[in-house]
């Protein structure tokens, strides 16, 4: 059982665990993920899409086994942390004694051992007075750069998977000028929407107001692409956008009038049976010389010659018609006037909680400062004795040599 | 203003032959040469990419062309910088051609000033591209020692001299400070994300690509702190390591389609 713990905490058992992520993504990233089954039996046969799927390479990053793999590699850095952390502690101490009491190596005359102080003390090292001579250190905090690397991997794994999880996040549509109520009653309302900003730039901008259910909080903001808004805990997303119809209805029955989107297929009537069918709208069109229509269905180029494919329908009688925008058509008391088409965006709103991401964030910012720590702010001691100097520190001290072998060649050169 | 470009180009490549041909037949003049040409090189593709910094109304790093051309840049301030601390030929030797492959990928590239995609219009933009570049001119550099160290190996060099000593501590030198620019990189791209699409990993090919050589990285870096490999092995793991910040610049974006396609 021992054996085991100690292999469980092992640097070679986190080492085996990394192996096996770096060869799960590499599977992930080779294999498309989340596509139909359908697609896999296109691409590699029907008999291997089935071991695929079953094995679930398909999908693996959200597979038993690579999140198996995550909790162990939580485990064996929890365990190497919390193992590491009371050496840590001890390792300054346990240095500078060391350093009390190791005997020079390299020699030194009595002007180089002034140069070498100088040159220590203008580099911030901390000086201590023993009674073996003068012992400099620098860099005492570097002895916690491992032990807050691996927290701060533990961290990020940590948040991370819990930012991955917990949003809830739904994806509207929203027509300009409208609105939505969320479900704890948040009301979302679009004033406007644009692709291109003033000077023809492509832009993709909503103007949004968010009020609170209770009307005590009210927001408003122009959202974009890297520019989400915060309200509360929701954060809503500049995430796509559409175009949809427009057609002005007016009853001259009791001159009501109201404008209304077309986006899906719908049946406009009041009565039930006369009115019209919406049934697509077109980017465009071609007319030949006989004055046939073919209808363009790509929107590469945007809606330049925007028509309406619609059936009107009166007294049982149903007719295709194409309409234009500003095209009227009178069905009994009801007009139907088509519009040019509107964009209006589509809005992802997530509700997650504002802590997890501050965790999250301060788990980044821990880690960079952490390696930082690492490979950087190497602990390192110089003692100097009246005639010779040696340096120790828990890694190679190459740089330094370089330095100090520079500086007292640059002496010796004087001399 | 492309013939800044070209011009670069050409002084990298002419740089590179007298570096090497210098170091080969230890001839301190024509080495001069390599530097000077180095140097003016790098001066005319400071001036083409401020050039079209200013033209473009943005930093310069938004597509491959763009990307690839402030790589190489970055590798050559990290070449001057490690040979003014070093004094040490080799480091030339190996900063000089680095440079001037990454500048002759940027050659075959579109080399267009297009808009910038609103996706790309973020505070983050600058600090996790540049990051990328420098953090890649690391990798690269220290790939190129790897290679040095072997080929000197062959030459007959034994492991404890100490300039093989000297380029094998280098190359862990820039791969610590790579390894630290590419976590960097992935936490800004991670937040950068957040923000323009709501999700901070979506497990896109080149965020895939940049995990798997972070960790490739972390494995070298465990070898060498805790079971104090060096050398040869170091040497390989350090080129075998550039193959994959390769293959995530360049590979991912022909073969991989993502969220990063726009990179092309």
């Amino acid at each position: 059982m021992k054996k085991f713990l100690r292999f469980f905490r092992s640097m070679k058992f986190g080492m085996i665990l990394l192996v096996l992520v770096m060869l799960l993504s590499l599977a992930g990233s080779l294999i498309p993920q989340q596509e139909s089954a359908m697609h896999y039996v296109r691409a590699y046969g029907s008999q291997a899409a089935q071991v695929m799927i079953a094995l679930g390479v398909t999908d693996i990053f959200h597979t038993w086994y690579f999140y198996a793999l995550e909790i162990l590699l939580c485990l064996n850095l929890t365990l190497c942390s919390i193992l590491r952390f009371p050496r840590t502690r001890k390792a300054g101490r346990e240095w500078l004694s060391r350093a009390e009491k190791a005997e020079g190596e390299h020699p030194l005359t009595s002007e180089q051992r002034e140069k070498l102080c100088a040159y220590l003390s203008a580099r911030h090292y901390r000086l201590y007075e023993t009674a073996g001579g003068k012992v400099y250190s620098k860099n005492a905090a570097g002895f916690y750069g491992s032990f807050l690397t691996h927290l701060s991997i533990l961290l990020v794994l940590l948040f991370g998977s819990l930012v991955l999880m917990t949003p809830d996040i739904q994806d509207r549509t929203v027509m300009p000028g409208s609105d939505f109520i969320l479900e704890d009653g948040t009301v979302i309302t679009c004033e406007s929407f644009h692709i291109q900003d003033d000077t023809g730039k492509l832009d993709y901008a909503s103007v949004l107001t968010m009020k609170s259910a209770d009307g005590s909080q009210e927001k408003r903001q122009e959202i974009r692409v890297n520019e989400p808004m915060r309200f509360g805990e929701y954060k809503v997303y500049q995430q796509t956008y559409g175009t949809a119809g427009r057609v002005k209805i007016t009853n001259h029955a009791n001159g009501a009038e109201e404008v209304m989107f077309l986006t899906d297929p719908c049946f406009l009537s009041i009565d039930g049976r006369n009115g019209v069918y919406f049934q697509a709208l077109y980017p465009g069109f071609i007319q030949d010389e006989e004055g046939n229509y073919t209808l363009i269905t790509s929107t590469a180029n945007s809606y330049t010659d925007p028509v309406y494919s619609i059936q009107s329908i009166a007294d049982g009688m149903s007719t295709s018609v194409l309409a234009f925008p500003d095209e009227e058509l009178r069905i009994g008391d009801i007009s139907f006037t088509f519009l040019s088409p509107a964009e209006y965006p589509g809005l992802r709103i997530k509700h997650v909680s504002s802590w997890l991401f501050g965790g999250l964030y301060f788990s980044f910012g821990l880690m960079v400062v952490a390696l930082y720590l690492c490979f950087f702010a190497v602990p390192v001691y110089v003692k100097v004795q009246p005639d010779a100097f040696t340096v120790l520190s828990p890694k190679n001290q190459q740089g330094l040599m370089i330095d100090l072998g520079a500086l007292l060649d640059e002496k010796e050169q004087e001399e | 203003m492309n013939i800044l470009f070209f011009a670069a180009l050409v002084g990298y490549f002419v740089a590179s032959v007298f570096q090497f041909v210098g170091a080969s037949m230890k001839k301190e003049a024509l080495r001069k040469i390599a530097h000077i040409v180095f140097l003016i090189s790098f001066v005319l593709h400071t001036a083409f990419m401020t050039w079209r910094g200013i033209e473009a109304h943005r930093v310069p790093l938004s597509n491959q062309f763009e990307f690839a051309s402030a790589f190489a840049w970055a590798a050559v301030v990290m070449g001057f910088v490690l040979y003014k601390r070093l004094k040490q030929e080799w480091v030339m030797t190996v900063a000089m051609p680095v440079a001037y492959l990454v500048l002759s990928y940027a050659a075959f590239q579109p080399m267009e000033i297009k808009e910038m995609m609103p996706a790309l219009r973020s505070t983050w933009f600058v600090l996790h591209i540049g990051s990328a570049a420098f953090s890649y001119a690391s990798f690269a550099i220290a790939g190129g020692l790897g290679v040095s160290y072997l080929v000197q190996l062959k030459k007959g060099k034994s492991e404890t001299d100490a300039k093989m000593k000297q380029i094998d501590y280098m190359g862990y030198r820039l791969i610590c400070l790579g390894f630290l620019l590419l976590t960097v990189v992935i936490f800004s791209g991670a937040i950068w994300a957040e923000q323009a699409w709501s999700a901070w990993w979506t497990w896109d090919p080149k965020e895939t690509w940049a995990l798997i050589t972070w960790i490739f990285y972390a494995i070298y870096l465990h070898q060498r702190l805790r079971l104090k490999w060096q050398g040869k092995r170091m040497a390989w793991l350090a080129i075998i390591a550039v193959i994959l910040v390769a293959f995530t610049f360049v590979g991912v974006n022909l073969l991989l389609p993502g969220l990063h396609s726009y990179a092309v």
